[in-house]
């Protein structure tokens, strides 16, 4: 079909009018034309105008009941934030950030309080699987028993038990982190690694209450001054930190 | 893009008087609203849920035409708007335009299932609903919907209520009017261009 063809088409799509077949011809095209995208946004308008003119009828009590119940289930099994690296590392001057640290700490600490809600209960179900676990131990106990490790507790804003577990010769780390707050639902610890000016993200992580948890990093740690940890938008952290760190240690 | 619009505007007469200033009022606190239910909001959630139950459930009750599976429908509709909210971009609509013709989809697969469960023919199917046009428009309460359709000719507003409330596509109305496929496809395209004009808030292609 060409474009015209499929332009031809957009109403009928916004309708949901169209046989499979030239539905995904049509959202084909709408992936690469920007004038068809715009057109198709502008009929949806209308279509959705059409939703309304309906006879309002009152939904049950119990429906609300039910979707917000079957939501509420449905974040209890969904599995834990994975600790994974961002690629995308863009540099900016950190140094200011980590002298503003006391000023905003109460700031911090207030989010942080307020932000501790329900989900405390059931995230304590949202665990990595034991055999996960156990391999990470694991490799904690390789790491300490290893001559050239080094450690180093994190201290800053919250008073949490942080600490840094670390072989520059393997490039293998563990953070091992326990009575850390939960930053809630919507938000995550991110973990930078700070070269002399610009933090780069080793990763983010949910903490569990009442456990310890283990973030493994792999990283030339000889290339770094310091780690931190900020809070940051979940699920997957930002780029660059957002916020000051609220837990820093030199290496 | 402020003054883009308001030239826009200017050359494209519209039938209402309309302030940008309300249109992205409105629209903009539902935009976060929706943004903040794709990171899990809870309280979002909530909140988007009481805006849009009702507007929900009635569509799915007109289209489905029996409560019960329109209750089945619109706890359908939130747990995808739950699971997918975050692959909302307020760059490519609104929020409203999205949630609605998400639970519209959801009702057109449904009212199609519902159809090939009772094994009606499409004719049967058709004919045990009357006139669905005439149906859908005498229960229209907003009268500013009712207002607009009635701007349209009765070919184009037949097509658009079949498709719309019916879940019908352009191939099976075609079929049910006994009308070329081409004609269908041209009430639907004019009436829907004519209906954007009357209605569409945020209207912001060009006719041609």
């Amino acid at each position: 079909m060409t474009h015209d063809d499929l332009r031809y088409l957009l109403a009928a799509y916004a309708l949901g009018a169209l046989d499979p077949e030239d539905e995904r011809a049509v959202e084909a095209h709408l992936a690469t034309c920007a004038d068809c995208r715009r057109d198709v946004a502008a009929l949806r308008d209308a279509a959705a105008s059409l939703a309304t003119g309906v006879p309002a009828v009152e939904p049950p009590a119990a429906l609300k009941t039910r979707i917000m119940r079957a939501t509420e289930l449905e974040a209890r099994v969904e599995p834990p934030a994975p600790v994974t690296p961002l690629p995308q590392r863009r540099p900016r001057n950190w140094s200011l950030a980590v002298t503003a640290l006391a000023a905003t700490l109460a700031v911090v600490l207030g989010g942080l309080s307020l932000s501790l809600n329900r989900r405390v209960a059931t995230l304590t179900n949202q665990v990595n699987s034991f055999s996960d676990r156990l391999a990470v131990q694991e490799q904690v106990l390789a790491l300490l028993a290893s001559p050239s490790a080094r450690t180093a507790s994190l201290r800053g804003a919250v008073r949490a038990s942080v600490r840094f577990v670390y072989d520059p010769l393997r490039r293998q780390g563990v953070l091992v982190v326990s009575d850390l707050t939960d930053p809630g639902a919507a938000f995550v610890y991110q973990l930078w690694l700070i070269t002399r000016q610009t933090p780069e993200s080793a990763g983010v992580f949910k903490p569990v209450v009442g456990r310890s948890i283990i973030v493994p990093v792999q990283a030339d740690f000889l290339r770094y001054q310091a780690i931190a940890i900020s809070v940051e938008r979940g699920p997957k952290g930002a780029p660059a930190p957002s916020a000051p760190p609220i837990l820093l240690a030199t290496l | 893009m402020g003054a883009w619009e308001s030239h826009r505007n200017s050359l494209v007469p519209r039938p209402r008087a309309q302030t940008m200033e309300h249109r992205e009022g409105q629209g903009g606190a539902e935009d976060a609203l929706l943004v903040r239910v794709g990171q899990k909001g809870s309280r979002a959630f909530e909140d988007l849920y009481d805006r849009y139950g009702g507007a929900v459930y009635s569509l799915a009750v007109k289209m489905l035409r029996d409560r019960r599976t329109a209750e089945e429908i619109a706890q359908e509709v939130f747990l995808a708007i739950w699971r997918g909210a975050r692959d909302f971009d307020p760059a490519r609509g609104s929020a409203r335009s999205w949630i609605l013709s998400l639970a519209h989809h959801k009702g057109v697969d449904a009212v199609r299932r519902q159809r090939l469960r009772t094994e009606e023919s499409l004719s049967e199917a058709m004919t045990a609903e009357t006139d669905v046009a005439e149906d859908a428009l005498r229960g229209m309460t907003g009268t500013e919907v009712q207002n607009a359709l009635a701007l349209l000719s009765d070919g184009q507003r037949e097509a658009i209520v079949f498709a719309y409330y019916g879940g019908y596509t352009q191939q099976e109305i075609a079929k049910r009017l006994r009308v070329p496929l081409g004609t269908v496809k041209t009430r639907m395209r004019d009436g829907m261009l004519r209906l954007r004009t009357a209605l569409g808030p945020q209207a912001k292609g060009t006719d041609q």
